[in-house]
């Protein structure tokens, strides 16, 4: 909770420096707003069509101390596609809503300590405190379709900010589990007392492929978008997904924390 | 919530912060990427584990057979720690050292009751057999073990043994039996790959896992063993051992290897003190219908075959270390001075051969087998005498299951066994 209200403060700071950054004279930037969009009392409207490329994770928030160490960290897909439609109801004021089609995911190696683990599958289980390196696997297709707030912080900039629904289409997530760069590795079933299975890299034990099947199919979050206008018909952007929602269903047990999603794109716009 | 992390995570905000005006998109999609970065301080152990226990002894083998009795690592199923000493040696107060998990503490019991914290290196009563007790106690202070260790005389073993599988019960956890046998083995126990099993198929009843007895079903009437190759279900096919073989055998079964090195989790044999020469035991077989390779593939014109066998190996090497045959070198360890085996086909390189024309002539029907052990140098007397030679009685229910080959369904009825020795 603590990490959303910093963002939120953060993103508010960054408005209110931008936006004193633009008090200039007062000529040119008339002329300014005259030339990269509508002016005081004009209402208008148009089309983005957005390219992007899409870099993130899906994460614990905060991250659990039984995570000890990311050894590595690769975004998977990463591309996004879409289209915003736009309507300005004041000079700085208006809202978008749209579709934007994804292919994201990523790749994390961690070492883990007492980490832990529920696994189920066709009603067997094997359940205990997993110590050692955790290698996780995910991609996922879909759509996002935010609605947002536009504020016209200056008149080659703009920010929008407002809920958004992402439904997948196709979801993966797997991974496999072994020692650590120091030769730990091993699960203790049940509890820490219980028995010591070892696990090595040279026959590491995978995630059982039923996980896609316990993950949500759709996600809600908050979309947050920074557009500049380039040229006439062309915007530099950067959103970014901040997933609210966990991922798992909710009687999933295998991994005991809420995973949210949290994707950033940046890419170029087409407007019209 | 951890503080490290908010403080950790306010820092990097006031970095973005500061840069804002000059990337500011590229500012806030660092947010979640530093988040990622905190990583909270770290719990303290949950484990309290002794790993191995170690004593001291000026000359170790005035007491023990091998120097190398002196230390033991405990695996982790492991609490009642045994020394076994020569019949004739006698103990008084040893100084022992434990190793225990990392920052875990250790309290060894008063005669009172009240627990001592325990000093590696301080001098432990261990005379007339006494059981001492340990507690460990993890750095949380939320777990703790407990542990006995004493020093025992080996037991009295006039060479021929005899099994007839009577005494059996299930383990502590209830999932799976356990059968009790000479005293001269590990733990005065068969060992099996049943807790192994117990991971992979949690649903098990005890009479589906491939150790079971039979009450009634021996040809005399009374209890028998039966082996059965099972499936070992989604867990299994998950780490690529999709079969598990039932097995009997004498010394320890590692299940903590089962994963990583299923071979090694199976150590064979027992120090022993005589020359076996013969195996007499009563057999019955009955194949399972498709035998499948470790992947899984059906092998088409291969029928399951058991095993059974006696193994006479050399336990300790040139420079004094023990040697442990696995399920890697069983029974081609050059260590191997005497063998005895149901007959297969064999390769020419000594592999088995894949066939459908089994050999050891095993039917449906219950009938006595003798497997003679053929010697290939005669055992040297005297390191006879000081258990400078482990014995291996194994029995397993398809011969390629330690490889993970076999048929599931076939099955292996054992009874009454007798060991001869010279």
């Amino acid at each position: 909770m603590k990490n959303r209200i910093l963002a939120l403060a953060l993103l508010l700071s960054a408005c209110t420096f931008l936006q004193a950054k633009q008090s200039q004279p007062s000529t040119s930037k008339e002329e300014a707003w005259e030339k990269w969009g509508p002016t005081a009392g004009l209402k208008s409207g148009g089309f983005l069509v957005r390219a992007g490329y899409v870099i993130g994770g899906t994460t614990p928030l905060p991250l659990p101390a039984e995570v000890r160490k990311i050894n590595g960290f690769r975004p998977r897909g990463g591309v996004s596609l879409g289209i915003d439609g736009y309507r300005m109801f004041s000079k700085r004021w208006g809202i978008s809503a749209g579709a934007h089609f994804f292919w994201e995911g990523f790749h994390t190696d961690a070492d883990v300590k007492n980490y832990y683990v529920w696994l189920e599958q066709e009603g067997e289980i094997t359940k205990g405190y997993f110590t050692g390196t955790n290698v996780t696997n995910t991609e996922m297709w879909g759509v996002t379709l935010p609605l947002l707030a536009t504020f016209r912080m200056s008149p080659r900039w703009n920010v929008s900010a407002g809920p958004y629904l992402s439904l997948y289409f196709d979801q993966t997530f797997s991974g496999e589990v072994f020692d650590n760069s120091k030769g730990i590795g091993y699960l203790r079933e049940d509890k820490p007392t219980g028995t010591k299975i070892l696990m090595s890299r040279e026959n590491p034990t995978p995630y059982p492929d039923n996980f896609p099947e316990k993950m949500q199919p759709v996600a809600v979050g908050i979309e947050v978008a920074f557009d500049w206008k380039t040229m006439k018909h062309m915007n530099v952007f950067g959103l970014l997904d901040w997933g609210m929602t966990d991922i798992w269903d909710r009687n999933f047990e295998a991994i005991t924390f809420k995973m949210y999603p949290i994707y950033a794109t940046l890419g170029v716009a087409y407007r019209y | 919530m951890s503080k490290k992390l908010y403080l950790c995570s306010r820092n990097n905000a006031n970095s973005s912060f500061k840069s804002m005006h000059k990337t500011s998109i590229a500012a806030l999609f660092a947010v979640p990427l530093f988040l990622v970065s905190c990583i909270p301080a770290e719990d303290p152990n949950t484990e309290c584990d002794i790993e191995a226990v170690s004593l001291h002894f000026e000359t170790p083998t005035d007491v023990f057979y091998h120097d190398y009795d002196t230390l033991q690592t405990v695996i982790s199923t492991e609490t009642a720690i045994e020394f076994i000493i020569r019949s004739y040696a006698n103990v008084q107060s040893v100084p022992t050292t434990l190793r225990i998990t990392p920052d875990a503490t250790v309290f060894i019991k008063s005669a009172d009751g009240t627990d001592i914290p325990f000093r590696n290196g301080s001098a432990v009563d261990f005379s007339d057999e006494k059981v001492q007790r340990f507690r460990v106690v993890s750095e949380d202070k939320m777990w703790s073990r407990d542990y006995s260790i004493a020093i025992l005389h080996e037991a009295p073993n006039e060479g021929n043994l005899f099994f007839d599988f009577e005494t059996y019960a299930l383990d502590a956890s209830g999932k799976y039996y356990v059968w009790e046998t000479s005293d001269v083995f590990t733990d005065g126990t068969w060992k099996n790959g049943n807790p192994g099993f117990k991971i992979s198929k949690s649903s098990a009843q005890p009479l589906d896992y491939p150790s079971t007895p039979v009450a009634g079903g021996g040809p005399d009437g009374s209890a028998c063993v039966k082996l059965e190759t099972c499936d070992t279900g989604p867990f299994g096919k998950m780490v690529n051992m999709r079969l598990a073989s039932g097995s009997m055998f004498n010394g320890i079964f590692d299940v903590g290897n089962a994963l990583t090195d299923a071979l090694k989790a199976t150590q064979f044999g027992t120090p022993f003190l005589h020359k076996p020469v013969m195996l007499r035991v009563w057999l019955r077989f009955e194949p399972g219908s498709v035998f499948q390779d470790r992947d899984g593939n059906v092998v088409e014109g291969v029928i399951d075959e058991p095993d059974v066998y006696v193994v006479l190996y050399r336990n300790e090497d040139a420079e004094g270390n023990r040697v442990q045959l696995d399920g890697n070198d069983v029974l081609s360890s050059p260590y191997i001075i005497g063998l005895g085996r149901l007959p297969h086909h064999y390769n020419a390189d000594g592999t088995d051969q894949l066939s459908a024309n089994p050999i050891h002539g095993l039917t449906n029907e219950w009938q006595e087998v003798t497997i003679p052990v053929n010697y290939k140098s005669e055992p040297d007397p005297v390191i006879l005498q000081n258990k400078g030679y482990s014995l291996i009685i194994g029995f397993a229910s398809s011969w390629g299951g330690a490889h993970f080959k076999g048929a599931i369904g076939s099955k292996y009825y054992i009874d009454n066994a007798q060991l001869f020795c010279e």
